[in-house]
């Protein structure tokens, strides 16, 4: 019982704060529009440039062209759902622990995490999903891929995990504020690591793959997943990998939001 | 109710030195000096009472005040507020708590107000029927149905700081705390928030500490204050007390008609009076003469004056808190309580 | 030019202090932005591993390595924050502030990230085109830095700097319409990394599109500088892509004066 209410009131909160950016979006349509078309427009020129390679060359490490079209839109999908829910965790390494605005998450009955997530429905990510859902609806037909029960429940596991690898990294460096006042540059520098995930890791050496598979792991996010609906590979390692991914970042970015949280020095005296 | 013992508060600051050979030490092996905000306070509050916190800037109010709202952890010392120490089991103290920062808003910036106590109704988990006798209470006390509609954004500093007073009062905490709650308000504005605060103290027995820098807000609304000053407690008591102590002094202010022959007067001798009781000052359009009543009363002082020289106006005025506290901030020294 | 020099000096030394009070934060955006050429690096290393082929439309693997650092490098030192700067001032209404002053608003803003460039010239540019060099050298055996085809590309670089500059500035205009800075910056990035050949070299463009580009005053930020240093133009060449450069500057100078004469207009009309 307690548990329902719990839930029910987290999606209440959930939909009176998307209610509101919905409704700011209606209201600055061009500002809008101008930050979709920039976005789309960036993916669109990353498929000019993976097709001007693909123009060459038939296959890239043994991908095809719809492979590669594949994993990249794997890749946008958990990217996308991270930007839409936690988004604001960027503040946080930003400037409201420097602006000492991180009071007021404290005087709350609720967790600190879910107080100030809950606060930001970051509308321009629809950008990175609608682009991510075209690019899978597109190369799906065009490669071997079985569409069953199984696959469908896995797919939908590995992009909701992904998406917890992507939070969990944003928390555990958006957490360091709570000790330097600001960490923005450091979430950016390991943020785009992400970048990795969207082409097949075996192009990568030995240094830059174990890198991103088990120090950042943002092959899990994309790549490792994505392989094991494309040439099969073990569910094992592929899916299951990025569960424990998931589940090891997230407990360790709570643990160090935690910490940060009783280290946490109001600004001023 | 409110139990504070030796609280204390330390932050380590980081050494600068100047240049980029400066930074690049610091860098590598960071000099920390410590510095004590908050010095071993000590102070009890009873259940009803309306507190008024004050001290000059930098004193270390916010500080006491952040972790008697949970927000920062004593390095050491104790406080219990209704039994709860804040910092441990934060989540569940706040529920009884309420907290309003004059300096910045709790409430959602691009939030209807209305929506904004949705939010907080669901955060505080406050029942429909609770929730819709609380408006219209808070309604009627805080006058909201003007503006609850906009978006706090468009508030003015004055509507905001109501609003933010409702919001803290949603969930009927036992405690409120009201850190400068009246800061950059006109004077008709102030005045509507130090009612509201009051009736709610009264119609409800919620326990205030408040901090200001508005003496009129200590005046009107505190039973007791507790000053503190470079982190220590330096009085701790009713304000009656603080005048009864600090505040024998009196003013007489008179215009004479010549000032010649009003510098014959010589209160020093004529009342054996030492210089810590009596001081003149002659600005060249009145004179102005603080004595202390203790020693002479109010009518000798008077019936003195006026045997001597002739005046066009004379009035003697009360002890003025705001001049006591002044010289208690920069005499600094020890008075405990 | 004394007298300039002496009034602008302090947005220059400003610059410098804003630079390296930032340095820390600066490096870390550097490094994450380091991190996409070597995924580029590593995508055309497995282009050229899958194709077989040693060229790929004219590029062997180490001149496409070099492009990809030296078009970074470029695009790095050739930054200017102008339209961001210029469409602040508009948002909060600012700009109407620099017309009360005695002195030329993109001058002093030239002035100023002059102090930021030379901190990130110096930050970055010797690392990375020494890395470069090296890189050329362990692949290739052979030391094939050119000191004058280097000395061509510092002079194409500063144009390129200058062209960037005025342009950012003519594009932050545009803010009197799009309010969305953030939204109109990166559709600017967009369009500009991908037309000034930072993405793929504009070789690789179809013939007629290519050619098309090629005369545009993107191409003069990235595209002919890094031509230049990969010693891919000849003598005839890089001069008429110096022409080309002079050419752009001078007409987003002016195109610069003609926006902010018609602003003074319309604000001194409106009343800001």
């Amino acid at each position: 019982m307690r548990i329902i209410k719990k839930i029910h009131r987290t999606f209440k909160l959930h939909r009176i704060f998307i209610k509101q950016d919905l409704k700011r979006l209606m209201e600055y349509k061009v500002d809008f529009l101008t930050g979709a078309v920039g976005m789309l427009l960036a993916q669109a020129i990353n498929l000019f440039f993976l097709s001007v390679i693909f123009s060459q060359i038939p296959s890239l490490n043994g991908y095809t062209f719809e492979q590669i079209i594949f994993i990249y839109g794997f890749a946008l999908l958990p990217k996308a759902i991270d930007h839409l829910f936690f988004d604001n965790l960027w503040s946080i390494g930003y400037f409201i622990i420097r602006k000492g605005d991180f009071d007021k998450y404290l005087t709350r009955p609720v967790s600190t995490l879910f107080a100030v997530t809950v606060e930001k429905f970051q509308v321009d990510a629809f950008g990175e999903l609608i682009v991510g859902i075209t690019f899978l609806c597109v190369s799906i037909p065009q490669i071997d891929i079985s569409i069953n029960f199984i696959n469908i429940l896995l797919f939908i596991i590995a992009v909701l995990f992904s998406t917890f690898i992507y939070t969990g990294i944003k928390l555990i460096t958006s957490s360091i504020a709570f000790w330097t006042k600001r960490s923005g540059h450091v979430m950016y520098m390991f943020y785009m690591v992400n970048e990795f995930a969207k082409y097949p890791t075996t192009i990568y050496n030995k240094v830059v793959a174990s890198i991103i598979t088990y120090i950042i792991p943002f092959a899990f996010t994309a790549f490792f997943p994505a392989s094991y609906f494309l040439v099969g590979g073990n569910p094992l390692f592929n899916i299951g990998g990025t569960i424990v991914m998931a589940a090891a970042l997230m407990a360790l970015g709570i643990f160090v939001w935690n910490k940060g949280v009783s280290a946490y020095e109001s600004a001023g005296s | 109710m409110i139990y504070v013992e030796k609280l204390r508060k330390e932050f380590k600051k980081a050494i600068k030195e100047p240049g980029l050979k400066g930074s690049l030490k610091s860098f590598i092996k960071p000099k920390n000096e410590i510095i004590t905000a908050v010095d071993d306070i000590t102070f009890h509050v009873p259940k009803g009472e309306i507190l008024g916190f004050i001290g000059p800037n930098g004193a270390g109010k916010s500080t006491v005040i952040k972790m008697l709202t949970g927000i920062l952890t004593p390095t050491s010392g104790k406080c219990e507020i209704n039994g709860q120490i804040p910092y441990k089991n934060r989540k569940n103290y706040v529920k009884e708590i309420g907290v309003v920062f004059g300096q910045r808003t709790q409430l959602w910036w691009d939030l209807a107000l209305r929506e904004t106590y949705t939010v907080l109704k669901e955060i505080y988990e406050v029942d429909d029927e609770q929730y819709k006798k609380r408006m219209s209470f808070l309604n009627e006390v805080l006058d909201l149905e003007s503006f609850i509609t906009s978006p706090v954004r468009t508030l003015s500093l004055g509507q905001r700081m109501r609003a933010d007073i409702a919001a803290s009062l949603l969930h009927s905490p036992k405690v409120l705390f009201l850190d400068e709650p009246t800061i950059g308000l006109d004077v008709v504005v102030k005045d509507n928030i130090r009612n509201a605060i009051k009736q709610i103290n009264e119609n409800e027995q919620t326990t205030v500490i408040l901090t200001t820098h508005d003496l009129q807000d200590v005046e009107n609304l505190c039973d007791r204050i507790v000053m503190i000053d470079k982190g220590k407690k330096v009085f701790d008591g009713a304000i009656d007390s603080l005048k009864e102590r600090y505040g024998q002094s009196r003013e007489l202010k008179f215009i004479p008609v010549n000032f010649d022959i009003a510098a014959n007067l010589d209160y020093e001798r004529e009342f054996n009076l030492s210089d810590n009781d009596i001081f003149v000052e002659n600005d060249g359009h009145s004179i102005s003469v603080k004595f202390n009543s203790d020693k002479v009363s109010v009518e000798k002082m008077l019936s003195y004056t006026l045997s001597v020289t002739h005046v066009k106006d004379i009035n003697v005025g009360d002890a003025d808190i705001e001049e006591i506290i002044k010289d208690i901030y920069k005499s600094g020294v020890d008075i405990g309580g | 030019m004394g007298k300039i020099l002496r009034i602008y000096k302090p947005f220059t030394h400003a610059g410098f202090l804003l630079a390296a009070q930032y340095r820390i934060n600066f490096v870390f955006f550097v490094l994450g932005d380091i991190l996409r050429c070597f995924i580029t690096f590593f995508l055309w290393h497995a282009v050229f591993t899958s194709g077989g082929a040693t060229t790929f439309m004219g590029f062997s693997e180490t001149d496409m390595t070099v492009y990809i650092f030296i078009s970074f490098l470029t695009g790095a030192v050739a930054y200017s924050d102008g339209s961001y700067i210029v469409g602040e001032e508009i948002r909060d209404g600012n700009i109407a502030m620099r017309m009360i002053k005695p002195i030329r608003f993109e001058t002093a803003l030239m002035f100023q990230e002059l102090g930021e460039r030379t901190i990130s010239a110096v930050m970055i540019f010797i690392p990375l085109a020494a890395g470069v060099e090296i890189y050329k050298f362990v692949v290739t055996g052979t030391l094939g830095f050119n000191i004058w085809f280097f000395l061509l590309y510092l002079v194409s670089l500063v144009l390129s700097y200058l062209i960037n500059f005025y342009f950012n500035i003519c594009y932050g205009y545009s803010a009197f319409v799009l309010k969305n800075l953030w939204g109109s910056n990166l559709l600017k990035e967009c369009i500009v990394s991908f037309l000034s050949g930072a993405i793929v070299p504009l070789a690789f463009m179809p013939a007629g599109l290519g050619f098309v580009l090629n005369l545009l005053p993107f191409a003069s930020l990235t595209y002919i500088p890094v031509m230049i240093y990969l010693g891919m133009y000849d003598v005839p060449t890089i001069l008429m892509s110096f022409g080309l450069q002079i050419f752009w500057l001078v007409f987003f100078i002016f195109l610069q004066r003609i926006i902010w004469s018609a602003c003074v207009r319309r604000m001194s009309v409106q009343g800001g």
